[in-house]
């Protein structure tokens, strides 16, 4: 099952999203990227309806793209947050929605703070300091209810996000398989193996 | 040999429903040497009322009221039932049963009809043996419990954190040094009762009416200050046991 | 299950002497599972107006980004702030026009009305979800929690309550509403308005 989380800590965001891609009862991929970067310093973890995710997720890359390069500047977080849920709550009241979930998390680099989005298809949009989408979610939330520490260095928030994956692999009856860990901090964008 | 021309049989269904729902509210507050258990008296379907007095709360022995809410043919039917049991029990043991054994036989008899069972919420009030007031609330099928108090019935979500907040004294802090009282005074229980009703009668359709409060008093206790109370009568046979009253108001009938 | 419980929440106002209060809990939902315990359903539209925004959350984005165009639009034209009677209408017509589809939100509204004589007069308003206004006297209520919200509140609710009694009366009658809602909760906020201040105050409640 599709799963993704995300946490904030010191002056981070820890993203995080398995890397299946299953067709109804068959994995089709197993090292799928599912986490996309928007701007130099933000992050997007899709997941939902295959077709629709890559397709909004891209939809929505080259919009945050187009901005930058009108503007020499990136949109902060909590605007394209808010720009991205627009999109989503206009395309419920359409033909076909658009049925894809996302976690955005950014640095805002004039606050010089982390920011977390929790968005769904319905264009539902909440800023956290956790949140998972999918199955896993239902493991991960207690678990970050417990451990999360919004001032937790980068090594601890490391650390806790493994507790989840380890939580949802050893409860959830149908694993996912690897994930993708990407962090975005005051330097921009970068990958981690666990 | 003739073809007549037959129409094809469409499949038929036919449905009867056993149940209706007969609105109303009951509520039932147990103190330290009391029990108040109390119900409003409009009996409707849907939109119509069908009598504006169908009493709900009634005496089962010198100490034990039942009030029962829901399917108002059920519950007639059931506290019928009841009182037969007690009967039977008063030929054997030559005493009335005890509240606690009420409780467990109302249990007992409603979960035997598991399958099909009285489409009724019940709340007992009374004395117990020990002669403390009590209140055990049951489910439809007889799940059961005994507590300070309990609403139930149509306007049970309007009445229940009401209670919860003036009876268990949810969300209030207790000034430094001091408790929350485990017990309210009768007069003060009664005035909740009434506000409790007034306002479901105010806020939910299918409460009004009338008022009917039963205040079941422990052996030897005190009148409390229940002889002010306006429209009461008593209804104790006894002279040398607990002793029991009825309040009959009147609520709003719009 | 109803779209209006999709996320739960609850918004309830009422009336004092000279004040006004509106309060809401600070749950998001995802059906049963919470998600956000610091989701704002009640949002500022003037000094002297607060509007309470229960039902499906995207919607209570959108509305609240909406009015708040809206509003902006009306400063401008009119050169003066939007009185709470006007805004209610705005709120009313804004929900009626999408009569056959919906946004899925039930307002609620606070607000201080300025008097012909320079004095201010407690207002407050609900509608349902497609606009049809209800100008109650002593409190109105909204969101998943409504029916017991209404029980609690016609239990303590009582005329000319000053501010700060005004503040408990409110805070009592959600805190135990609430608590008997399973789609409600996880914190509290309210807010007290008065002819010269605003007092808001996060309520140390259940977290359940």
């Amino acid at each position: 099952m599709e799963t993704s989380f995300a946490i904030t800590g010191k002056g981070y965001v820890i993203v995080a999203a398995d890397t299946t891609s299953a067709r109804s009862i068959i994995k089709m991929k197993s090292d799928e990227d599912k986490i996309k970067t928007l701007s130099p310093h933000l992050l997007m973890a899709y997941s939902g309806e295959p077709g629709d995710t890559v397709q909004f997720a891209e939809y929505v890359e080259r919009n945050i793209r187009l901005y930058h390069i009108r503007n020499l500047y990136a949109l902060r977080p909590s605007a394209s947050a808010a720009w991205i849920r627009r999109a989503l709550a206009t395309s419920l009241r359409s033909r076909k929605p658009y049925s894809v979930n996302l976690l955005v998390g950014g640095y805002d680099t004039s606050e010089h703070t982390p920011h977390l989005y929790w968005i769904d298809y319905l264009g539902t949009m909440s800023e956290v300091p956790f949140g998972a989408h999918g199955y896993g979610a239902y493991f991960a939330l207690s678990l970050l209810d417990r451990y999360h520490d919004p001032e937790a260095p980068l090594e601890e928030g490391l650390a806790t996000l493994r507790r989840c994956i380890d939580e949802v692999s050893k409860r959830l009856v149908v694993t996912p398989g690897k994930y993708k860990v990407k962090i975005v901090d005051k330097d921009g964008v970068r990958e981690v193996e666990l | 040999m003739q073809h007549v021309a037959v129409p094809h049989a469409q499949p038929q269904q036919r449905q009867f429903n056993p149940y209706s729902e007969n609105g109303g509210t009951i509520l039932a507050i147990a103190g330290a040497n009391f029990s108040v258990i109390a119900g409003d008296t409009r009996q409707s379907e849907g939109y119509s009322i069908q009598t504006r007095y169908a009493p709900k709360v009634f005496r089962l022995t010198d100490k034990a009221v039942l009030a029962t809410n829901g399917f108002a043919a059920d519950g007639n039917m059931f506290v019928k039932k009841v009182r037969q049991r007690l009967e039977w029990y008063r030929h054997a043991h030559a005493k009335d049963m005890p509240l606690r054994a009420i409780a467990r036989l109302i249990q007992t008899m409603l979960y035997a009809r598991r399958f099909f069972p009285y489409y009724v919420y019940n709340i007992l009030g009374g004395i117990e043996e020990d002669g403390s007031g009590a209140v055990y609330s049951f489910d439809p099928v007889g799940s059961y419990e005994r507590e300070a108090c309990r609403a139930a019935g149509a306007a049970s979500s309007l009445v229940q954190p009401f209670l919860d907040n003036q009876i268990y004294f949810k969300n209030q802090t207790p000034a430094p040094g001091t408790t929350h009282p485990a017990h309210l005074p009768l007069s003060h229980v009664l005035s909740l009762v009434i506000d409790s009703f007034t306002s479901a009668t105010e806020r939910h359709i299918e409460v009004g009416d009338g008022l009917e409060i039963y205040v079941v008093l422990a052996k030897g206790s005190a009148l409390q200050g229940l002889d002010a109370i306006q429209g009461l009568s008593e209804l104790t046979t006894t002279d040398d046991g607990e002793r029991m009253f009825v309040i009959r108001r009147n609520l709003k009938r719009d | 299950m109803s779209i209006m419980d999709q996320n739960g929440g609850s918004v309830i106002a009422m009336v004092g002497k000279d004040c006004v209060a509106i309060a809401s809990d600070l749950r998001l939902g995802n059906q049963a599972l919470g998600v956000s315990s610091n989701f704002q359903k009640i949002f500022p539209v003037t000094d002297r107006i607060y509007l309470g925004l229960p039902g499906l959350a995207t919607d209570v984005t959108t509305l609240k980004e909406r009015f708040r165009f809206r509003v902006n639009m009306y400063t401008i034209k009119e050169e003066r702030e939007i009185e709470p009677e006007t805004f209610a209408h705005l709120v009313s017509s804004t929900l009626y026009e999408h009569r056959f589809g919906p946004y899925f939100c039930e307002p609620v509204m606070a607000g201080l009305s300025k008097t012909p004589s320079g004095g201010y007069k407690p207002f407050i308003a609900a509608t349902d979800l497609i606009g049809c206004l209800n100008f109650a006297k002593d409190f109105v209520v909204a969101g998943t929690a409504s029916e017991k919200l209404f029980g609690v509140a016609e239990g303590l609710w009582e005329p000319d309550l000053e501010p700060e009694d005004l503040f408990e009366t409110i805070s009592q009658t959600l805190m135990n509403a609430v608590d008997r809602d399973a789609y409600s909760g996880w914190g509290c906020v309210v807010h007290v308005l008065t002819k010269d201040k605003v007092i808001t105050r996060t309520l140390k409640g259940r977290m359940d």
